[in-house]
């Protein structure tokens, strides 16, 4: 009687290691010997709280990888496709790490992703013990590429370098305009993000000369009204107030600016979530117009950003987001290098990556170059504002599509 | 059973001395029965001055307060359902954000797709919700009444899994809006709040009138407090406690429904909008006594008010913080709430 | 089980309780032995998932002994493993100490922690889902003050520096590399000992005794809130461990991660599907659970045709594991190994 209740338990664990060998199965049958197909694999957050930012990515790796195949796939590997290994990362670190290290078994030639800094911080460390690239399209957390890791690279700008133009650009466009800043109070959600932000304008505004007022912070996660701060904001005097945050606060801001009316020249996010999404003007309404933001947008004088916008609508339903096309262009980095290093050994394609010279669809100083750490040396942090229900580029005057109406007396 | 005991909407919790073992000495009105009351009033004080002073403007302080107020509303919304469910049927319910979310959603069809004004939804979340939890209540978790605390945590977390990921697959994830056509600013004493929160508080007061009236004045209200009394005891004088529990859940979740209509113009409508409310939501339901649903609306405000007045006087912590020392410090001095009844 | 046949020296109680715990320790050497040919039979790229069923069944294991042979209800228990975590990030980024150092550095510290809930919470007499909510908001606070607290590096949080060898002294090695799952699995084994030893000892058995009726153990001259403290302490120490490991093979630790309710959830849901209070329990939750959401998401990855037109959206798997979840919530109400039990005695 004992021993068969303790076959019972063997019997039991036995079949949940069968169930845990189970779930690694699938296609692991190799695509080593055959090089016609290259897979590509991304690691991005479809369900979740972020799974409509993680959707637009997904899909426009997606499109990347229908575009580069459609053009003959990569002739150095003599017509080679490309294929998505799609990874959920369900916005979580350990999800992340599981999801990486399934796909790298899978043979993938390198990673795209994640969207979350905390998220990407595990994947560069796996993509960097298996040596395998990997190619962040959104995550803009300074650190993730501060220890020296020669297998991640990034699309998009780092943090700091938003605060940093952001203050630029804030001097800039007050002085042409004769409204001098008398005083800039600073809005930012509490994490790494918005604090990071927060501490390159301050560093950047302190050099060029900007009086920085209040800094007030909220807890993004529990925050559900911002009534309080913009009283702050109010109260302080400030003509400039910069923000920092993500999408659901940035609206709760613009609506609470529209409330307490503080006597504002400009609102301007930096690197904020919200106030350059083409969704802004319809969720915060007529309290969004005027609103500035610097972050990374579309080329929209370039016809290959154009037809990618037009192509995502048309395929996906949705007005694409700059998102999207940082996706798009990371699966063209990856295919370039493919191509120049005629070989999918990661090594090689990884040195590819790093001499990648790519024309980008979103606005940049020029071809995508990256640096020794790995950041994408010439991306351009562009300001826009949303006129007639729209964001547009107003400024660096080479990017810009309008010009820029300042001051905007936000929520007047 | 309608002793003096539930004054204030109170159900009497079934297992008065599993809040607090031994408790017969506590149960007179005594000193101990205000200290939370007092404790809680001397830290909003404290939070006020400590706002005043750091910065130096009463009119920013009078905005936290109201602010404060305004938002404790919400809360309040959120916590009434939760506490009527918590209180009868003894299920902590973490599914409850997620039944929020589904009254945004209801909210935010209405608002689009018939292209009417928001607040026409009420009536639609309140049934919507209320039929959607009597199902979960007969089909769900009836069988796991009386079971273990941490079989109904798992089941009602699995619950809120799934249906914010409905809601994914439904409407996917990008955030949606069902703004008002103007939402025009209320000025009160130089501070000011947008209508629709304004319009929210309000029904937060009318539905926990209406509650406490239900449960006070209706025969039904007594078969239900008769049931958070004893079950045992209810069932031998004839109330059918399963149509009492799944009428209660119902109740509940129809509460979250109201709770995310009145809330969907100011908030940013996603699958998991509700989730960021759940934890709140318990600190308020434990601060005003299970089941006492008078005690939600003010400890809702209480929350809401130290979280504000916290958030101006406190600089580098979380507002939160301030919210779970009060809510561990009246765990503590008087687990039944606030505004609980002694416990006999 | 009551008191007086198992505390009477020399009768038939200790006798069994002997055998008992002979049989226990030969299974578990069966499933040691078994769970030693998992690397040779399992895919590389699984490794991850195999770490984080041994992760689950630490901390499983960790909240069974408290909260399911206690009857300490703790939704907090990502306190315990944050600590863990904490610790050993810390410990190796300003004083380069070896993680096994950090392991016990940060079980103290768990327990003085968990000893220092418990008292208060005892103290004045809290008691199922109020004690629950006291540990979740306990867990909390620690989430929040790591959050906003810059020497320990605020929302940033810490990452361990990737070392250029192999190293058993600081617990890294190459990525996949099968010490991970030996270390774990050591781990675990080294958890279970002592869950065994631990309830067949006096304290154990009191605490078992205090569970199911606190009067009479406190008639019987138990002191409870001693019995208590040291149970709590014990299951806090293991969870840390968890915590440890975690930081050592994720390599990246804030405060979401390390406190976050998630924490709490996963130290709960195995020891719940498993079986709460059975030694193996977690044990066999964390087998199930460890992989199912790898799993479901296999399954869906290129969905069925009926469901053909969702493709494209998210979620599809994650609510099939929650039905999943739900299900077996609700149709073994005592667990796997507590439904296994109960039919078995009922043949």
């Amino acid at each position: 009687m004992r021993t068969r209740s303790f076959v019972k338990l063997v019997a039991a664990v036995g079949s949940g290691a069968v169930l845990l060998a189970g779930c690694a199965g699938g296609d692991s049958g190799g695509s080593s010997g055959d090089a016609k197909v290259i897979k590509i694999g991304t690691l991005h957050p479809l369900s979740g709280a972020n799974a409509g930012d993680g959707t637009q990515l997904e899909n426009g790796v997606k499109l990347g990888i229908k575009a580069i195949n459609d053009a003959g796939g990569i002739k150095a590997l003599g017509g080679a496709k490309l294929e998505l290994d799609g990874g959920d990362t369900k916005g979580t670190p350990d999800t992340g790490q599981s999801e990486a290290q399934r796909l790298v078994g899978d043979g993938v030639v390198a990673l795209v992703g994640t969207y979350q800094s905390a998220v990407s911080a595990n994947v560069a460390a796996v993509a960097e013990r298996n040596k395998v690239p990997f190619v962040m399209d959104i995550s803009g957390d300074d650190a993730i590429l501060s220890h020296g890791y020669k297998y991640s690279f990034r699309m998009q700008p780092q943090n700091s370098r938003f605060g940093t133009t952001a203050a630029q650009y804030v001097k800039a466009i007050s002085e042409a305009a004769n409204r001098p800043v008398t005083k800039v109070a600073y809005l930012h959600e509490a994490t790494a993000f918005g604090t990071g932000v927060y501490q390159a304008f301050k560093a950047e505004a302190q050099k060029s000369g900007l009086q920085m007022g209040p800094e007030i912070t909220y807890d993004a996660a529990s925050v559900s009204d911002l009534t309080t701060q913009i009283a702050q904001v109010k109260a302080s005097g400030a003509n400039v107030l910069v923000v920092s945050g993500y999408y659901r606060d940035g609206v709760l801001a613009a609506k609470a600016i529209q409330t307490v009316k503080p006597a504002l020249d400009a609102v301007v996010g930096a690197a904020d979530g919200a106030f350059d999404q083409p969704q802004f003007p319809t969720d915060a309404g007529s309290a969004s117009q005027g609103y500035f933001d610097v972050n990374y947008h579309f080329d929209d004088k370039s016809a290959d950003a154009k037809a990618f916008s037009a192509l995502y609508k048309s395929t996906y339903k949705d007005e694409a987001r700059t998102g999207a096309a940082l996706a798009y262009d990371s699966v063209r980095v990856i295919a370039a290098a493919l191509e120049k290093a005629g070989s999918t050994d990661a090594s090689k394609v990884r040195d590819a990556i790093a001499q990648t010279s790519l024309t980008p669809l979103t606005l940049s100083d020029g071809p995508i170059k990256f640096s020794d750490k790995g950041e994408n040396s010439t991306s351009l942090p562009v300001l826009t504002q949303v006129q007639n229900g729209a964001p547009v580029v107003v400024y660096p005057q080479s990017a810009a599509v309008k010009s820029p109406v300042y001051p905007a007396n936000p929520g007047q | 059973m309608t002793g003096p005991t539930n004054a204030g909407g109170t159900v009497p919790s079934k297992d008065g001395t599993a809040l607090r073992g031994g408790s017969r000495a506590t149960s007179r009105l005594s000193l101990r029965h205000s200290t939370p009351l007092i404790v809680t009033g001397a830290l909003l004080v404290v939070l006020f001055i400590a706002a005043l002073l750091r910065s130096g403007s009463m009119g920013i302080t009078g905005q936290a307060l109201l602010t404060g107020i305004i938002s404790g509303g919400v809360y309040s919304l959120l916590a009434m359902g939760l506490t009527l469910v918590f209180g009868v049927l003894d299920i902590v319910n973490f599914a409850h954000g997620a039944f929020l979310a589904v009254g945004l959603y209801i909210t935010y069809e209405v608002a689009h797709q018939a292209g009417l004004n928001p607040y026409i939804a009420l009536p639609v979340a309140i049934l919507g919700l209320f039929v959607l939890g009597v199902l979960i209540q007969l089909l769900l978790l009836n069988r796991t009444m009386g079971g273990t605390l941490e079989r109904q945590l798992l089941i009602t977390l699995g619950l809120s899994l799934l249906i914010s990921n409905v809601l994914l697959l439904a409407f996917g994830g990008d955030p949606l809006s069902a703004n008002l056509k103007s939402d025009p600013g209320v000025h009160v004493f130089g501070a000011v709040a947008n209508l629709s929160r304004v319009i929210a508080l309000g029904g937060a007061l009318v539905l926990a009138v209406l509650v406490f009236l239900l449960l006070e004045r209706t025969s039904f209200g007594r078969a239900i407090r008769a049931v958070a009394a004893s079950r045992q005891g209810a069932g031998l004088v004839g109330i059918d406690v399963r149509l009492v529990y799944a009428v209660t859940f119902g109740l509940g979740t129809a509460c979250a429904g109201a709770a995310g209509m009145l809330i969907a113009p100011f908030t940013t409508i996603t699958p998991t909008a509700g989730d960021q409310f759940n934890i709140l939501a318990f600190v308020v339901v434990v601060m005003g006594g299970l089941g006492n649903v008078m005690g939600a609306v003010i400890s809702g405000v209480i929350v809401g008010l130290v979280e504000q007045l916290g958030g101006v006087a406190i600089a580098g912590q979380s507002p939160l913080l301030g919210v779970f020392i009060l809510f561990l410090l009246i765990l503590l001095i008087r687990p039944q709430g606030i505004f609980g009844a002694a416990s006999s | 089980m009551t008191i007086t046949t198992e505390t009477r020296p020399g009768s038939a109680a200790v006798r069994n309780r002997r055998q008992s715990i002979q049989r226990s320790v030969v299974i578990l050497v069966v499933i040691t032995v078994l769970a030693a040919f998992a690397p040779a039979l399992l895919p590389e790229s699984s490794q991850t998932i195999a770490v984080r069923v041994l992760i689950f069944a630490i901390m499983a294991i960790g909240w069974n002994l408290m909260s399911g042979y206690g009857g300490m209800f703790s939704f907090g228990h990502a306190a315990f493993f944050g600590i863990g975590a904490y610790t050993d990030v810390y410990l190796l980024e300003h004083f380069g100490w070896s993680p096994w150092i950090s392991l016990v550095v940060g079980a103290m510290l768990a327990a003085l922690v968990a000893i220092c809930i418990g008292y208060l919470a005892f103290r004045y007499k809290l008691r199922s889902a109020y004690f629950a909510l006291a540990t979740f908001a306990f867990a909390e606070m620690l989430r929040l003050l790591a959050t906003n607290t810059s020497w320990v590096n605020g929302t940033t949080g810490f990452h361990v520096p990737l070392l250029p060898d192999n190293s058993w002294s600081m617990l890294q090695f190459a990525a996949n590399a099968p010490q991970y799952y030996y270390i774990g699995l050591a781990l675990v084994v080294i958890c279970l000992l002592i869950t065994m030893f631990y309830l067949r000892s006096r304290t154990g058995i009191h605490t078992v005794a205090v569970r199911d009726n606190e009067d009479a153990a406190d008639a019987l001259g138990v002191n409870v809130m001693r019995v208590k403290l040291t149970t709590m302490a014990l299951s806090a120490a293991i969870t840390s461990v968890a915590g440890m490991f975690y930081a050592q093979y994720f390599m990246f630790v804030d405060p979401d991660i390390a406190f976050g309710q998630a924490q709490s959830v996963q130290a709960i849901a195995p020891a719940v599907i498993g079986g709460v209070a059975t030694l193996w329990g977690p044990l066999v939750g964390a087998l199930i659970l460890g992989p199912l959401s790898d799993l479901t998401a296999g399954w869906l990855r290129n969905p069925p045709a009926f469901l053909e037109f969702l493709s494209g959206r998210g979620g599809l798997d994650v609510v099939l594991y929650s039905i999943l979840l739900i299900v077996i919530a609700l149709v073994l109400p005592k667990g796997i190994v507590g439904s296994i039990r109960d039919w078995w005695k009922r043949r």
